[in-house]
């Protein structure tokens, strides 16, 4: 059985599909988004997070550490540190033990029409893991969260073996795209298309960023793109988080980029356009 | 909610009514002092006179836009006592908290009803073959009655000054011969309810309107009165809660026993949902005021809608409601012997004890009893010699019966005062000739079972490493502990992080389980000097707090400077768990043999309410608790963020409310102590 590396295991997850759901976030990413707000995600790693505001400075972490230039995450410094204000994040699983954690609250998933959302970092990265996981997790209903960033056979399999996927479409053109998230759309949109003709229920989710793809033409090939998918649900719109850099600072890492929230008036001019191909649009 | 409760919302939080208000001067404090801080006289005489003057001093104001009169003008009036007198009291007595008649849920609906010429008749008619001290009683609640008549008559006059002669007429000859309407009954409520306030009882619980005013909301909907007629009332009618809440005893503000009960179900056991139920929750969220506070009556039968409705209350960040379930309660109460049509008709007291109206004297905070230090003395005392954990369970099991008797010891011989005015609101004190202080139907104390999560976690972490895998030994936990974990920061990593904890880790139930049926087992048979028995509890009020002096460093892994947990809630600081780990590690399947209650508190992130699906979600989280059997749950909408920016910047955040413990407080008015406590709370906030 595969391990994979997950940061965090999520209990009542409101957002993330139908029902009381938990969300399991797999570790690393291939994508590099400027506006991600989870760095956690990134490094397919295990890392440790400081809480630098409440240190007071004993050095104790520092003493004990037999790595100081390559940390290896072997978790001394964590058990030091008087004020437990250091933690480790990325805990390697395999999926039994993944799916027993997750059906140990199986009643209340299943009571309420809820499950279970795969989602991270980016999923189809870990894809053997992840097919055992969505494998062991049955009974339950399962979701998944993607950047659709991944191999298409990879991607056909997940699809047939999940009852929902939340899928990014960050935007429509490659370069733009190559630019602000480092990785090219091709196996996306590809992943797409297959989603647009596949029996899988999906939403598409559309981080809303100013100035990147919040043109009218970038929403509009979005849009006629996704006209034909039967399956589609509908396209969710998440505006710009302003507080994506908040958690950069206690992996010892610099937020870079600094993006505009678009209003109130933008989004619902967006919305407009997503209904105007006969698409139910949301906004988060 | 209409334009005049706007306005008069509007005028309430700007705190206008206060310009009415004044300090006495000295010369009146001596003056009225004069007339019953007097040697010799009889308590119930001192009571009553005192009653009588502050009464016939407060001066009648009839505020804007209100349909429902009474406001507080006089600030402060002397007590009863004569200088050391109390001091004296307490060297031979008990005296519980200020030794006043307090935490009662009354028989307003009979007074309401009845009207009070019809009370007073019953006690003129009770005076015949009464003895001298009956005699006395009775003449004490007639001057009460008296007194109350008397104010209501000089609103009633300045009404009619006003030219408002048909509200005049309503006001008093509704107080006097019984309420004929929905106002005129809520109009007597919050004079009943005022007059307990000028009395000097404390902590009047509002209790279950949705059914005591049912009757008169069904003769208004036959009028033809529209329900959003009916809201506006009931708005207006939970607004007059704020207008002198600041004035009250409470050990907090907001503390102050001002609690509405909705809900549930009748005496037969059918369920009392009802329209009113939905006006009250949907009035308390349009004015959204920290009074009255709202407990919602809830079964494994409550539609998922009123929890909605709940929900969306929570959201305002008022901290309520708190939800009582009465699968739980009810049994629970029978079991202690409360009659059945008694225990399905409780109220949540000042902050979660189900208490009877009407026929309840319940002392339910009579004292705390430390589960966390009890715990940990085991620990340090017999751990070395137990063999197993069925054995160190056993020890623990006797030292909680040696220190419940001795504790009960220090309530023998308790003092309280008389409250003719509490006697005419309860039921048959009159036909008794009983001052209620003497006790009525229903005279049980309760225990609050403290630091409960703290005593499950260190059981459990001695069953893990030191019975379990054998990674510490008895005396090295014990040494750890003696030196606050500072030459061992592993042990304490390990025994605060990794270790089971309740509310994260299943296998911790059982163990939780146990302490409860143990503690209920050591009250179980033991009765006070006033013929009740004892309720165990699963809260903490304040006692989590008073429970850390001296206790030291925990064998949870907790240092000696961490707060216990509150209430009936996780260890603080716990990682990695959620609210569903939560709701199914404090959903235990004793909770019935522990109904003197206690909630778990639950903590949410204020942005996870920001849609109707969320709402729905959360709605069902509750549902979900209480179908699995948990008993009470207070859910918070917090943000982390925003508390501790409310530490640096009190200033900005002076209307920001949280639940502490039974009650709705101001964050920034608390010690940091509990600022703090907070903050770490809402770490399992999504
Ligand atoms: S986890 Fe801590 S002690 Fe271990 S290598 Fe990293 S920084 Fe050093
Ligand atoms: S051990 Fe903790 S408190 Fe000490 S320097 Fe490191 S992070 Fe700061």
């Amino acid at each position: 059985m595969a391990e994979g590396i997950i940061f965090s295991i999520e209990e009542f997850a409101t957002k993330d599909g139908p029902g009381l759901r938990t969300s399991v976030f797999f570790k690393g990413c291939p994508l590099r988004c400027q506006w991600c707000h989870n760095p956690e995600g990134l490094s397919p790693r295990p890392q440790i997070i400081k809480n630098y505001n409440l240190c007071i400075g004993c050095k104790a972490c520092e003493e004990v550490c037999q790595h100081p230039d390559n940390c290896i995450a072997c978790g001394d410094c964590v058990r030091v540190c008087p004020r437990n204000l250091i933690r480790i994040s990325g805990q390697r699983i395999d999926a039994a033990s993944l799916a027993e954690k997750v059906k140990e609250h199986a009643d209340i998933l299943q009571k309420t029409g809820g499950g279970v959302t795969l989602t991270g970092g980016e999923v189809l990265m870990q894809g053997e893991f992840l097919l055992e996981c969505l494998d062991m997790l049955l009974p339950l209903h399962r979701a998944i969260e993607t950047s659709g960033y991944g191999d298409p056979s990879l991607f056909k399999k997940v699809m047939d073996n999940t009852d929902f996927i939340f899928l990014d479409i960050k935007m429509m053109d490659a370069d733009k795209h190559k630019a602000y998230t480092g990785v090219s759309n091709e196996k996306i949109l590809k992943n797409a298309e297959q989603l647009k003709y596949g029996d899988t229920d999906f939403v598409v989710r559309i981080p809303l960023i100013c100035g990147v793809n919040n043109d009218i033409e970038n929403l509009t090939k979005t849009a006629q793109f996704l006209q034909d998918a039967k399956n589609l649900l509908y396209v969710e719109l998440l505006p710009y988080n302003l507080a994506a850099g908040s958690k950069y600072k206690l992996l010892d890492l610099k937020y870079e980029y600094s993006f505009q929230k678009p209003g109130d008036k933008e989004l619902e001019n967006a919305r407009i356009i997503f209904e105007s191909y006969g698409i139910k649009c949301k906004i988060a | 909610m209409n334009s005049a409760i706007e306005r008069l919302l509007d005028y309430v939080k700007s705190q206008k009514h206060r310009i009415h208000r004044r300090e006495l001067t000295k010369e009146e404090s001596k003056k009225y002092a004069s007339e019953f801080q007097i040697k010799g006289m009889p308590l119930i005489e001192r009571f009553t006179r005192r009653f009588e003057l502050f009464m016939a001093a407060e001066k009648p104001v009839i505020l804007p836009y209100t349909r429902i009169h009474g406001l507080r003008t006089i600030i402060e009036f002397p007590d009863i006592y004569c200088p050391g007198e109390l001091e004296e009291i307490r060297k031979t007595h008990y005296i519980h908290e200020d030794g006043k008649v307090c935490h009662l849920a009354y028989d307003y609906k009979r007074v309401i009803h009845n009207g009070l010429a019809s009370e007073r008749n019953k006690a003129k008619s009770n005076l015949e073959g009464a003895n001298e001290k009956e005699r006395e009683f009775l003449l004490c609640v007639i001057r009460c009655i008296d007194a109350i008549e008397g104010f209501a008559k000089r609103y009633a006059d300045e009404l009619r000054r006003l030219g408002r002669s048909d509200e005049a007429d309503r006001l008093f000859d509704e107080l006097v011969y019984g309420a004929k309407t929905l106002i005129g009954a809520m109009q007597s409520f919050r004079i009943l309810h005022f007059a307990i306030w000028v009395s000097g009882n404390y902590n009047a619980v509002i209790g279950r309107i949705d059914q005591d005013f049912y009757p008169y909301y069904l003769a208004e909907k036959a009028k033809g009165v529209s329900d959003e007629e009916i809201q506006n009332l009931v708005e207006d009618f939970l607004l007059s809660f704020n207008l002198d809440n600041d004035l009250y005893y409470s050990l907090a503000w907001g503390d102050n026993g001002q609690s509405v009960t909705l809900g549930g179900c009748t005496e037969t056991g059918a369920c009392a949902v009802n329209e009113l139920t939905t006006i009250c929750l949907e009035a308390s969220l349009n004015i959204r005021l920290i009074d009255p506070k709202i407990n919602l009556r809830v079964s494994s039968s409550t539609p998922l809608e009123l929890y909605e409705l709940g929900t969306k209350l929570t959201r305002t960040g008022l901290g309520f409601p708190q939800y009582m379930n009465d699968d739980i309660i009810i049994k629970g109460l029978e079991r202690l012997g409360y009659e059945t049509e008694d225990a399905r008709n409780y109220v949540a007291g000042a902050c979660w004890e189900p208490i009877i109206p009407a026929v309840g004297f319940d002392i339910p905070n009579i004292d705390g009893i430390p589960m966390a230090l009890i715990v940990k003395e085991t620990i340090t005392n017999h751990l070395e010699q137990c063999k197993s954990m069925d054995e160190l369970l056993q020890v623990f099991s006797k030292r909680l019966k040696i220190y419940i008797n001795e504790n009960a010891e220090n309530h023998r011989n308790l003092y309280m005062e008389p409250s003719p005015i509490s006697s005419l609101l309860m039921s048959n004190c009159i036909e008794n000739r009983k001052d209620i202080s003497e006790g009525t139907k229903y005279n049980n104390y309760g225990y609050h079972g403290t630091g409960f999560s703290n005593a499950v976690d260190q059981l459990a972490a001695v069953e893990a490493y030191v019975f379990g895998d054998g990674s510490i030994s008895a005396n090295e936990l014990i040494a750890a502990m003696e030196d606050n974990y500072a030459k061992t920061p592993e042990m304490k990593y390990k025994l605060s992080v990794e270790a089971p904890k309740i509310g994260r880790d299943k296998k911790t139930k059982g163990i939780g389980d146990k302490i409860l049926n143990e503690f209920a087992k050591a009250l179980q048979g033991m009765k006070n000097e006033r013929g009740g028995i004892y309720r165990p509890g699963t809260g903490s009020a304040m006692y989590h707090v008073w429970h850390i002096e001296g206790l030291g460093a925990t064998a949870d892994g907790r240092d000696a400077d961490t707060p216990l947990a509150a209430n009936f809630s996780p260890s603080l600081g716990i990682k990695g768990s959620g609210p569903f780990s939560v709701i199914d590690g404090f959903s235990l399947p004793s909770l019935w043999l522990t109904p003197n209650g206690g909630p778990l508190t639950l903590e949410l992130h204020d942005t996870v309410f920001d849609s109707e699906d969320a709402i729905t979600k959360i709605a069902l989280l509750v549902q979900t608790f209480i179908e699995k059997g948990g008993h009470q749950l207070q859910l918070n909408a917090v943000n982390g963020e925003q508390l501790i920016d409310a530490q640096a910047h009190p200033e900005q955040y002076q209307d920001l409310i949280v639940r502490v413990w039974g009650w709705s407080g101001y964050f920034v008015e608390l010690d940091k102590e509990y600022q703090d406590q907070i903050i770490q709370r809402t770490s399992y906030g999504i």
